[in-house]
Order: structure tokens, then sequence, then C-alpha cells
């Protein structure tokens, strides 16, 4: 039932005697970095956990103005991997690996999958995107860790997705909740029938927020078990918490992060159960420590034990985040990429709105933009010049197409200071 | 020189109700229309018999609007006499941006309304060739 009996299960003590060792350990790690080399020079080794408070938070906004080595500590010849977040308006998040990381973000993944009732008989398909996005390489190192199968199909092909589903028997899957859902549609136009024509067993789903409906949706549809999954690539990537069997909140890996929840306002620590954001400090990270670092996600802590036996505490479902971060197909998006990329356009108005909108059972950006009045050349075709040309910027920007629709000048609510623009039209799932 | 007006427009109720809400209320005449539409939003070509005046009122009302270049040429309304007209364009190769037509009161003959990008000796040719070319006047208040 265990990947790693003894850490899963250690008992919570020695647990906590562990991440303080570890704790001190990515301390002196990290001072060797540009970035933590003052905030931790009076920093000496921590007593207790209790001290962790002590420790500086590090944010995203950290990460980008420490571009591009800022926050590296060893040598670039024992990097092996790098992952980085979209954009070109400012810098990107980039994050580091050495081979014992990626060897060890294998490992938490392989443990997740394994908790989540996956062997080494199973056969995995992979559909996350491969590339600077790590929802991809993540799992198939973690799926190749733990012996499956591996097929790194990554997104998108529908019909060659069931096809490979049908001819090499998968069994397990790695996919984005939305995309789960288009998926089915294929399924039924081409009349497969899932107990019958396919193996499938058991489905992760995660990168995106999805309800505990959309998960039972996505388990009526395909006859599998729907395991949430959560991760970041700050971090690493996907595999940091994981929901076992018991399907009831994600165990998060206390050996791989130290989970802290703090009030978002004042960011003083809350107890277990209280829902705040999540900060975690990396345990066993070698290229990038980083130290109490802000997720911006919101969720609470469950101390009690779960009954599958392990003691690493859970987290929730995560509700929502603190910042106007959006997450779109997997992919992290804020509104003040679109501003830019709408506003470096002169021929396009300069107001806007973002309306997260359900289209073909997967989410979509739709940007409604006015119109320049002073620009305006009144024919059909300037205007769809100008709406290809607004969405390839977007989309070489945002790594998602949106749809981009014109509306009349001065009909969206004027911006007065932090107007909201963001609008979630999507059905409650 | 002869112009139509183009307007912007969402592809939604009232929208366009608005525009001819402004041009009602300012007694311009309206003699004929072409809309072009890309889904959510599109173009209206606007015939009217004012159009600097309703390009100013339009404007006024923070909409957004252009003037457009037109080529007013009547043809008889007969079989064959739009068909003659398009031969003679596209065997100069000259390339239609946008057309409509309308039936004047006499009954006999209607007014083809052209929109021609990069071609600016249209209305030359077109009379060398014998059709009848309108004047601006005439396109507005025939």
């Amino acid at each position: 039932m265990f990947w790693q009996k003894d850490i899963e299960t250690m008992d919570r003590k020695d647990l906590r005697k562990f991440q303080l060792d570890c704790i001190n350990k990515q301390i002196a790690l990290a001072k060797k970095s540009q970035f933590y080399k003052d905030k931790l020079a009076k920093i000496g080794e921590l007593k207790s956990l209790d001290e962790v408070t002590k420790l500086p938070f590090t944010t995203k906004q950290d990460l980008r103005d420490s571009f591009p080595y800022g926050c590296l500590v060893t040598d670039l010849k024992d990097v092996v991997r790098m992952h980085s977040s979209s954009g070109t308006t400012g810098n990107p998040t980039v994050v580091f690996h050495t081979k014992d990381d990626i060897a060890n973000w294998a490992n938490i993944s392989a443990r997740s999958m394994y908790c989540a009732g996956a062997r080494s008989t199973d056969v995995f398909q992979n559909t996350m995107g491969y590339g600077l996005f790590s929802g991809g390489l993540g799992f198939h190192y973690g799926g190749e860790r733990l012996g499956m199968m591996t097929i790194p199909i990554g997104p998108g092909n529908s019909k060659r997705q069931l096809w490979f589903m049908q001819h090499f028997k998968t069994t397990v899957v790695h996919i984005l909740p939305s995309y789960a859902l288009r998926l089915s549609n294929t399924v039924k136009e081409l009349g497969i029938d899932v107990k019958k024509d396919l193996n499938l067993r058991i489905f992760f789903i995660g990168a995106e927020p999805h309800s505990e409906a959309m998960r039972k949706k996505i388990e009526e549809l395909y006859n599998v078990k729907a395991y949430n999954s959560y991760g970041l690539s700050e971090i690493s990537g996907p595999g940091i918490a994981f929901e076992c069997q018991c399907q009831q909140h994600l165990h998060i890996w206390e050996d791989y992060v130290y989970p802290e929840i703090v009030d978002p306002k004042t960011f003083e620590p809350l107890p277990d159960g209280e829902e705040g954001e999540l900060v975690l400090t990396t345990l066993q990270r070698q290229a990038m420590p980083l130290m109490r670092y802000r997720t911006k996600d919101l969720t609470r802590i469950i101390s009690e034990p779960c009954a599958c036996g392990r003691t690493h505490r859970r987290i929730a479902r995560i509700t929502a985040r603190t910042d106007d971060m959006m997450i779109i197909n997997g992919v992290n998006i804020f509104p003040i990429q679109i501003e830019k990329t709408i506003l470096s356009i002169p021929e396009a108005g300069k107001n806007y709105v973002i309306e997260l909108i359900d289209h073909n059972c997967m989410d979509k950006l739709r940007i409604k933009v006015e119109i320049n009045n002073d620009t305006f050349k009144g024919t059909l075709k300037d205007l769809e010049k100008l709406q290809n040309k607004l969405i390839s910027e977007l989309k070489q920007e945002l790594d998602v197409t949106p749809i981009v629709q014109f509306v009349e000048a001065g009909s969206l609510p004027v911006s007065e200071g932090k107007a909201k623009r963001v609008i979630d039209l999507r059905a409650k799932k | 020189m002869a112009y139509h007006i183009s307007v912007f427009l969402e592809n939604n109720p009232g929208k366009l109700e608005k525009i001819t809400t402004i041009l009602s209320e300012n007694n311009i005449n309206l003699r004929a229309m072409s809309l072009a539409s890309s889904g959510d939003f599109g173009v209206m070509k606007l015939l009217v018999d004012d159009p600097d005046k309703a390009f100013d009122v339009l404007k006024e009302n923070k909409i957004a609007v252009t003037k457009r270049q037109i080529i007013g040429v009547v043809v008889d309304n007969v079989p064959g006499s739009f068909n003659k007209l398009l031969l003679t364009l596209a065997s100069n190769k000259i390339n239609i941006e946008d057309c409509y037509g309308f039936l004047l009161s006499n009954g006999t003959t209607a007014a083809i309304v052209l929109e021609i990008e990069n071609y600016p000796d249209t209305a030359k040719l077109l009379c060398d060739k014998g059709f009848d070319v309108l004047s601006s006047e005439k396109i507005y208040k025939y």
C-alpha cells in the first residue's frame, strides 16, 4: 500500500525532527544565493520548528526580481534542468534542478501516483503539456520511476488520445479536469463504450482548480477513480500534495516541504484547521531552496489522522487565491500580462474586460476590447486584421489562445484605480 | 467625390437601433445600406443624404465612424445589366471592397454603390466605357 512505508508512516515526532534537520540544511544552502545571502545573514541554526517564523517570506515577485540566477545556490555544472513560467512582458519565474532534485521530484511524483493505486503493471498516458510547463515532465519522470509504461502523448488531438487508450490499453491518465470533460464528447462521438472498449481505472486530475462535483462527473464519464493533485513549479511541480485512496483531502509530503498556513493579511501563522494562505519551505531542494514561499493558494491543514495510515498531514482542496492569478488550461495567467499586451497595440482601445467562460467544455479566456474610434478604418477586413493581431500577441504572451471580441467605445466600465476587469462566467462546476 | 459612412456595430439587440435613432433625430435620410458581420461584431455601411452631417453627429455620440469613398452607377433594371458592370471591372482587374444596390423610384433603373480601394480612376474608366456614373449630389438625393 505504500511506496516508502518508513517515510509515509513516520512517527510525527520523528518527522518533525527530520523536518528541522532538513530546514537547517536548506538555510545553510540558501545562504549561498545572491537573493538569500543578506536576508539570512543573521539567521543561525533553528532550535525548533516554531522558529521557522523567523525566516523571511519569499514571493513570486522575489523570484522575478532575482532573474535569472539570483536564487541559484549551486554551480551551473550541477544544474541539469530548468522550468520557467510563460510571459515576455516581465521576467519569468525560473526554477533550476540538479540531478538529485529531479530524482527527488520523480520520487514524490511516483509516491503520489502509487498512493492513488497506480502500479508498475499500469499503462500511463500523460496528456499534460511537455516543455517549460512542469506538469508534463514532472509526472512523466514519476511514472517511469514507478515503473509504469509511460506514454508521453502530451495534450490535444482527442481522437489520437482515444486511439492510444484503446490500442495500448491505457489504465492510468494524467489530465486537466476541463480537458477530461471535453474529451468525453469525442468518446461519445466515436461511440466508444468506456466499460467495454477501454481499460481505464485511475485519472490524476490537476493543474486547474476543480470541485468535488466535477471529480464525480469525471469518475462517472470514464468509470474511473479520479484523484486530485496539487503542486507548483516554484517548488518543483505536480506531486507536492496528493489524494490517497480515501479521496479525503490531499496528503502534503512533509519530508519534501514544510507547510504553514498564514493569515493572508497579517501573515501571522494560523493553527491547523483554519483557512489561510499556504506557505511552503523546501526540505530537499539542492539547486534552489526556498524559504517560506507564499503560494497565494488558500486552503487549510487537516491534522486529524487519515484512515490510510499515512502520518503526513493533509491540505483541503484549494478554494481560491489571494492574488488575481487565473489558471486556464493549466497555465498561470495574470491580468497584467493581458493589459500590457493590449496597451502595446495602439489601434486597439484601452478599455477591456477579461471573461472566463466555458467553451466546448474547456475553460477559455474571452477578452472584450473597446474599439478605438480614432483608428477605426471602417472595414470588417481591418477589424479582423486587428483581431488576429491581438489574438496572436496574446497567445505569445500567455501561452493560451484567447477569444477576442470588439465592443463599442465607452461600453465597458471605466477603470478607476484598480477596476475589476476579470469576470468569471463559468458555470459552477 | 461621394461618400457613404461606415460604423462599427456589436451584434446585439438595440445596437443598430441606436445608430438609426441618432440619424432620425438629426433628420438624416437613409437611402441604402449593407452589413458585414464577423459573428460577434460587424461593420455597417450607410448611404445617407448628408454624409458629412451624419459623420459629425455619430462622432459626437462616440460612435466609431468613418467616411469611405464610393462610386454610384446607374444600371437598367433588366437581366444582365449588373453583370455587364462587373465584367468591365473584372476585365480591368478592379476589385470590389463592398457593393450594394437599390431600385430607383422610376422602377426602370437601379443605383449600384461600389466601394473600391487602390484604383482611383475607376469612375473615369466607367464613364469612358459608357456607364452612367452618378455625381455625389445625385447619389445622395436622386
